[in-house]
């Protein structure tokens, strides 16, 4: 991809994502990930034009004089985006590759953060941490963003979660909300998952092929695994075997919903043929 | 006479040499494998589990299908064979031998094993025996001559008449001596009127020429008139042998040592000049010798035709290749199909 057709795409992933944000997400985002709200901070003397509603009336009697409460805004919240980049995620058979909406996804969550005065900051990882983005606010950081996102070229094949989150743990000080997008083809993540859980606001979105569920009748295919690169035939009439690989789907599944309740972290679940502006819209709302 | 002989040929046996590509071949389709279909990029192939259907199993079969099918059309190119040779020897007009059989009383001494005359007859029946061509006769002298078989091509006859030569009998109806000029005039009379190409007498003897109405000089003349070359053995070892001298009161023989006379100047000459070879036979196995050598030198023409029937062999290799890639098509195309 030549920088200027990466350029193309940011670009267009910005118009659509920013105005779903702008939008349709703005309003819920915000108030799905609320903050403290105003804080208070010190009193000061009335001055002319200041709001009568926060004259603190026990200072005031005290001095008689009118003093009103200074409040500060909580501090803006940082949201971290840490997105799997493994070949796995080089599959799609029905609108798009699992890769392209997930970018999608990130651009608009992104986008709906920039609109909330927060801070955004990215993960790419496989098996190990690819890359880091720090959290920082506006919209060409977001640019940035997205434009790692659609022209990343990972080292390492494999999907690594448990090893994420660790990372994720140790470079968040504070409280963060924090987006791990995957395919979840990856196990024993459930006690780093709790960890992280406890800390940060949570959510996993996983973004799947429906093949990846129900196997269609091909006959007898020649896959080649993107991540291990292996090559086999598999016999994809027999039904036996759609019946194995729609359990192994259904078992990991639920292990990604149990693990990320057992956390106390929310759950997306988004097939490449649904649409994902619906599927975080239900999951903001139910939220708030 | 008449043989058939069975063997497997290749008309083209160098297209053979394409059968080396099979292997290599093999080899190319083993790494290339995976690389022959189109493939589906999965994400997760391990999620099929490791069950494996007859799909699997029959599917590398097509391969082996494919190579056995060229290794067939291969064959089939060098056009196997199944040759029968029917054999059709035509009885080419042999050469007639006559052996002249000297069944003098000297010819029961021991110097060869039982006797001299025992040893020739078995040495003469294997000669007879090893020329199924040729016609032989057979004439008998001591004293005087007679035909014992005109020459004839029944060896059945020939060989029951020698076996049958007995001395008993003989030395009650022959006059005693050794005539060798009336023993080769017999045979020569025997021979002269032959057609064969070669004519032979095979002149055994043991002796001196002592009596007969005709010289053995005379008799040689005969021969080198009509054409026909004398053979001459002289039978009876060096020296002194065991020979019957005397008879007894009950009719039986006295053996003494006597001193071996052969004519062999005599012998010699008849040979030389008739073109013939003369031979001295001292024992069993020089007699046999003797026998073995005048077999090789007096070839006979034989021709024979050949009559090659071929039976073609391909058209198996080439139905089953035909067969083999129909099948492998077939099923690529219909059970082992692939949706990709």
């Amino acid at each position: 991809m030549t920088t200027k057709e990466i350029l193309k795409k940011v670009r267009k992933i910005e118009i659509k994502t920013k105005r779903l944000s702008d939008h349709i997400f703005g309003g819920e985002y915000h108030s799905s990930f609320k903050g403290r709200g105003m804080t208070f901070s010190e009193v000061r003397p009335y001055a002319y034009g200041d709001d009568v509603r926060n004259i603190d009336w026990n200072v005031t009697a005290r001095y008689r004089t009118p003093f009103v409460k200074v409040f500060e805004e909580e501090r803006e919240l940082t949201m971290l985006l840490a997105v799997d980049i493994s070949r796995s995620e080089w599959f799609g058979t029905k609108t798009d590759l699992k890769k392209n909406m997930i970018t999608e996804i990130v651009a608009t969550l992104a986008f709906s953060a920039i609109q909330n005065n927060d801070k955004v900051g990215l993960v790419l990882f496989s098996n190990e941490i690819e890359l880091f983005i720090p959290p920082a606010k506006g919209r060409t950081h977001v640019l940035r963003i997205i434009r790692e996102l659609v022209d990343f070229h990972p080292k390492k094949n494999g999907t690594d979660i448990s090893n994420t989150l660790k990372f994720v743990y140790n470079i968040l000080k504070k409280k963060a909300i924090v987006f791990l997008i995957s395919d979840f083809m990856d196990k024993d993540y459930d006690q780093t998952l709790k960890i992280v859980g406890r800390k940060h606001d949570l959510t996993g979105i996983k973004v799947f092929d429906p093949m990846e569920k129900d196997m269609p009748d091909l006959g007898l295919v020649l896959l080649e695994d993107l991540e291990t690169g292996k090559k086999k035939y598999v016999d994809t009439s027999n039904k036996q075997i759609r019946r194995v690989h729609n359990a192994t789907f259904l078992k990991r599944d639920d292990y990604f919903k149990k693990s990320f309740q057992q956390a106390g972290a929310g759950v997306i679940r988004i097939s490449t043929q649904e649409s994902y502006i619906k599927k975080l819209l239900q999951y903001f709302k139910q939220r708030s | 006479m008449k043989g058939i002989f069975e063997h497997f040929e290749f008309l083209n046996p160098y297209y053979l040499i394409l059968l080396g590509i099979v292997p290599v071949l093999a080899v190319w389709i083993y790494i290339n494998r995976y690389n022959q279909n189109a493939k589906m990029l999965y994400s997760n192939v391990a999620d099929f589990g490791g069950f494996k259907t007859i799909k699997n199993k029959i599917l590398p079969l097509l391969s082996l299908a494919v190579l056995l099918a060229i290794s067939a059309s291969i064959i089939g190119l060098a056009r196997p064979r199944s040759v029968s040779v029917t054999a059709k020897t035509k009885k080419t007009k042999g050469i007639d031998i006559m052996l002249a059989i000297d069944v003098s009383a000297s010819m029961l001494a021991r110097d060869l094993k039982p006797n001299r005359l025992e040893a020739l007859k078995k040495t003469a029946i294997n000669f007879i025996k090893r020329r199924p061509n040729d016609r032989f006769g057979v004439v008998l002298y001591a004293g005087e001559a007679f035909t014992q078989v005109p020459i004839t091509s029944d060896h059945r006859i020939v060989m029951q008449a020698v076996r049958k030569i007995n001395f008993n009998q003989l030395f009650n109806t022959l006059d005693q001596g050794t005539a060798i000029g009336m023993g080769l005039a017999t045979a020569i009379n025997r021979l002269k009127d032959s057609k064969a190409k070669s004519k032979v007498v095979i002149l055994m003897t043991d002796g001196v020429n002592n009596t007969g109405e005709i010289d053995p000089l005379t008799a040689l003349e005969l021969a080198k008139q009509f054409g026909i070359k004398v053979y001459t053995i002289g039978i009876g070892t060096n020296g002194y042998a065991p020979t019957p001298v005397a008879l007894d009161s009950r009719g039986g023989f006295i053996y003494r040592n006597a001193k071996v006379e052969i004519d062999e100047k005599l012998l010699q000459k008849i040979a030389d000049e008739t073109g013939g070879k003369y031979f001295r036979a001292t024992d069993n196995y020089e007699l046999n010798k003797i026998y073995k050598s005048i077999d090789k030198l007096e070839k006979t023409e034989i021709k024979e035709t050949k009559y090659y029937n071929y039976k073609e062999l391909y058209r198996p290799w080439v139905l089953a290749s035909v067969l083999l890639m129909f099948i492998v098509g077939l099923l690529r195309y219909t059970w082992l199909k692939s949706f990709i």
